[in-house]
């Protein structure tokens, strides 16, 4: 239990056991810490002369973890030539690496690393970014190692490692880079503009003389051309893009738009006659490319996002070779008929059969089956499962390319293909709308020509301008951008674009259970007592008994509780264990290991049965334990009109205990990938579109093919990279919150696209008659883009 | 009046500058982590304390 107070380093609380236990002197006073993980790294802090970073953190530090010596020997693996040459850039003896890191919580832990690093020989250069959880170093191999950095990096109580940067986002770095430019230059540019604009604009109520007059707008399009010419360059590649390809976008008018009056202005600053935009032309190039830049950054803040899930950590494998020296290799270089040491917790490397040793394998990230299986000699073992319970030998039966996994894998890469495509709303409104103004545009011109040649160019050219397609091409992406940001923040990362407006063409949910609607973990949900000791003695006696078992049931008896000291402990693999003490025998365990009968009413849950002396004294309920919320979000799904289908690999039987009382429309159980991916397939081809939510490896193949597709944040990697959507948040109410986002963000893209083409037809035939003033013109569409970035604003409350 | 033709020009050589020191603090990534570079100021203040907070308790333990 905690006696009150909390670790200074990262905010646990503190056992009565530990108390006064783990202290380390921070001016002014000694504080307590948690564990000597915490404190070694304090230590570490304050002995560097870094002490600074208590006073300014904002945030409470990771809970360190000392790194097993296991574990630092696997990070001397970093520094094998073949593996770096996957994330680590040479340049003569200087290597540069960048790094994603965990438990970054402020600007002070940034500079607590970067400082920790400044005068170490061997780095040349360290730079923390905490905005995306990232650190780049330059160092000289000869001088320092890259598994020392990686050390040092955990003794600060961080976990750092390389990762597999997204394609994408190198290209939005540049791309963000060269906006960022442009929205600077028309910012300012538009500054100054707008000042002689209002100069100018004076004119129309006072006297101005010609000189002054022709001074301000030369002045204006000297301004004004390196918008035109620079900042708004994108808009004239997209269109060219678009012409090219035969496809009418938002480009196209706006680039019409703009280089028509910036022609029209400068030959009426030259000739001296007529009406000059430059104010226009900038403001408007200004606001679009805002609304641009938004858009990039939130899609480059999720690309940043998932790129630092994406770890790269190579798969090892401990080999014995023939003459009994182990050996740590990558898993890539075993070869059929090697044998490997698996010890326990780690993750088997290679599909196999087991040569010597007996243990229970936890499968689920394959099967979908929460409860690990025993296993012993001459059983088969697949790469990427769990080994629970004892050390084994595994000989190896299949290469890295022909494993289960790269199976999987290959299974996933062929259902993208089938995957089906949505047309975006504004898409098509913008391909129509354009098309019409066009034609419109041209029409008023050849129209004019023949009865009114003088005006025609400039009505013309009002029309462009007063149509100006500003607030529709802003519709859409400000309320995405908005919609994904205020997603972001609740820990829902939205990683292609397409996806909050397909969710709102749903018509049928696919879950998979373990893992997704369940957190995959077990936990006691009530005592039973046969005798009359009282429950928590009980309890003492049982979590005494498991802390002996690494078997995941046993991790729902972890409790503070003050444990009993057994003269003699035994564990049974995937049975139970017994124990003495004194004159007693106890054993606990599964209803064979312990020779109860499980009697009918224990239906619902796994039973753990206790016994003293041959009698039983209590049985304990154990269940996968439900994400919070998931009933509600499962109800409200169910009010959308949504089908619910629970997709599982997992048992009927087990599968009906924990999910009873659910408003599951469709249960399907012991499903395999193939299965699970056909019937998705099946669904998509009866003119249903999917929406699938799932986690494990199984579940990778499913998620590509569905149209919309959900990974859970802890889910492996090769789910969150198939999916359309990753759930950072353990609550499964972010379910809801994202389906909510969905329906309102289509909502308020629809009333900015009907005010945007109301506004429009409503000045278009004004502009036609040529009634509308210019500064008319520009104030209507300012006001009409404000609106609708006002609009978009509200998703993010 | 006169004295404009003058002064827009300078105007605008000043706002040339500005956007050349722009592209100048975008170019070297001064914008790349802006939550950062904000404290930063703070931290490099405190170099001297920190010091005096590792002989502290060397002090203390004397007593």
């Amino acid at each position: 239990m905690s006696n009150g107070t909390n670790c200074y380093h990262c905010g646990e609380g503190v056992l009565a056991a530990d108390k006064n236990k783990y202290k380390v002197y921070i001016a002014p006073e000694e504080r307590e810490m948690c564990c000597p993980g915490c404190m070694s790294v304090a230590e570490m802090i304050v002995g560097s002369g870094l002490s600074s970073y208590y006073e300014h953190r904002t945030d409470l530090s990771p809970t360190a973890k000392q790194l097993v010596p296991d574990e630092l020997l696997r990070l001397e693996i970093y520094d094998d030539n073949e593996i770096q040459d996957e994330f680590v850039y040479q340049d003569g003896e200087i290597k540069e690496i960048t790094l994603t890191v965990e438990g970054l919580s402020c600007a002070a832990c940034a500079w607590l690393i970067e400082r920790s690093f400044r005068s170490t020989k061997g780095i040349h250069f360290i730079n923390v970014n905490a905005t995306s959880n990232r650190i780049t170093i330059k160092w000289i191999d000869a001088q320092i190692k890259l598994s020392d950095i990686l050390k040092r990096i955990s003794n600060l109580g961080y976990s750092a490692s390389p990762f597999q940067a997204d394609q994408h986002e190198l290209m939005y770095n540049k791309q963000l880079k060269s906006y960022f430019r442009r929205l600077g230059l028309a910012g300012l540019a538009t500054m100054q503009v707008m000042m002689f604009a209002v100069a100018l604009y004076s004119t129309w109520f006072g006297d101005m003389e010609e000189m002054y007059r022709q001074l301000f707008r030369w002045v204006s399009l000297i301004v004004a051309t390196p918008v035109l010419l620079y900042s708004a360059q994108p808009f004239y590649s997209n269109a060219l893009r678009n012409l090219r390809t035969r496809t009418l976008g938002m480009d196209v008018p706006v680039s019409i738009a703009l280089l028509g009056a910036y022609t029209a202005s400068a030959y009426a600053t030259m000739t001296g006659t007529g009406e000059v935009y430059f104010e226009s032309i900038s403001m408007f190039t200004f606001f679009l490319l805002f609304g641009r830049y938004l858009e990039l950054r939130a899609r480059k803040k999720t690309s940043e996002l998932s790129a630092n899930m994406a770890k790269l950590i190579p798969n090892m494998a401990l080999r014995v070779d023939k003459d009994k020296t182990e050996k740590l290799i990558p898993t890539k270089q075993l070869e059929i008929n090697d044998h490997v040491i698996v010890k326990i917790g780690e993750v088997i490397p290679c599909d196999g059969t087991i040569v010597t040793g007996e243990t229970s394998v936890d499968e689920s990230m394959l099967t979908g089956e929460f409860l690990p299986i025993s296993k012993t000699v001459d059983c088969g073992v697949y790469t990427g499962s769990l080994n629970v319970e004892q050390t084994i030998t595994v000989c190896v039966t299949k290469t890295h390319k022909h494993n289960l996994i790269s199976e999987i894998i290959r299974l996933q890469n062929t259902a993208q293909s089938s995957k089906p495509q949505i047309s975006i709303l504004a898409d098509k409104i913008s391909r129509y709308f354009v098309l019409a103004l066009l034609i419109i545009s041209a029409g008023t011109y050849l129209f004019l020509l023949g009865h009114d040649p003088d005006k025609a160019f400039w009505i013309t050219l009002s029309v462009l301008v007063a149509t100006c397609p500003c607030a529709l091409s802003l519709a859409t992406p400000t309320a995405l951008t908005c919609a994904t940001s205020f997603l972001s923040q609740r820990g829902i990362l939205i990683r292609k674009e397409h996806v909050l407006e397909s969710l709102t063409k749903i018509d049928e949910i696919a879950f998979d259970k373990t893992g997704t609607l369940t957190k995959g973990t077990f936990s006691l949900t009530s005592i039973k007592s046969d005798n009359a000791l009282q429950e928590n003695e009980l309890l003492r006696i049982a979590t005494s008994l498991e802390q002996h078992s690494t078997h995941p049931i046993a991790s729902a008896f972890k409790s503070n509780i003050e444990k009993i000291q057994f003269d003699t402990t035994e564990n049974h693999i995937g049975l139970g264990i017994t124990g003495t003490l004194g004159d007693d025998t106890y054993k606990i365990g599964s209803s064979t290991f312990t020779k109860q009968t499980s009697s009918k009413s224990d239906g619902k849950e796994i039973v753990v049965y206790l016994i003293k002396n041959d009698h039983l004294i209590a049985r304990f309920y154990i269940q996968d334990e439900m994400r919070e919320n998931v009933s509600v979000t499962l109800d409200y799904i169910a009010s959308t009109g949504l089908d619910v289908t629970l997709l599982t690999g997992d048992t009927e039987n087990n599968t009906n205990k924990v999910t009873d009382g659910l408003a599951i429309t469709n249960k399907k159980t012991s499903q395999s990938p193939e299965r699970k991916l056909t019937y998705i397939n099946q669904r998509q081809a009866e003119g249903k579109l999917m929406l699938m939510v799932g986690d494990g490896v199984n579940d990778a193949p499913v998620l590509s093919a569905a149209t919309v597709s959900v990974a859970m944040g802890e889910g492996s990697d090769l789910a969150k990279n198939s999916a359309d959507v990753v759930l950072l948040s353990t609550d499964f109410i972010a379910m809801k919150y994202m389906l909510a986002t969905a329906t309102k963000t289509y909502k308020i893209i629809k009333q900015n696209l009907m005010w945007a083409l109301g506004y429009n037809s409503l000045i278009l035939p004004l502009a036609m008659s040529g009634s509308v003033p210019p500064y008319i013109a520009v104030i209507g569409m300012s006001l009409s883009s404000l609106l609708v970035i006002g609009n978009s604003l509200r998703l993010l409350k | 009046m006169e004295i404009i033709f003058m002064l827009i020009p300078i105007a605008i050589i000043f706002v040339a500058i500005a956007v050349g020191i722009f592209f100048w603090a975008v170019k070297s990534d001064q914008f790349e982590d802006l939550e950062r570079e904000g404290s930063n100021i703070l931290f490099d203040d405190d170099d001297n304390n920190n010091e005096s907070a590792v002989v502290k308790p060397v002090v203390k333990h004397d007593n």
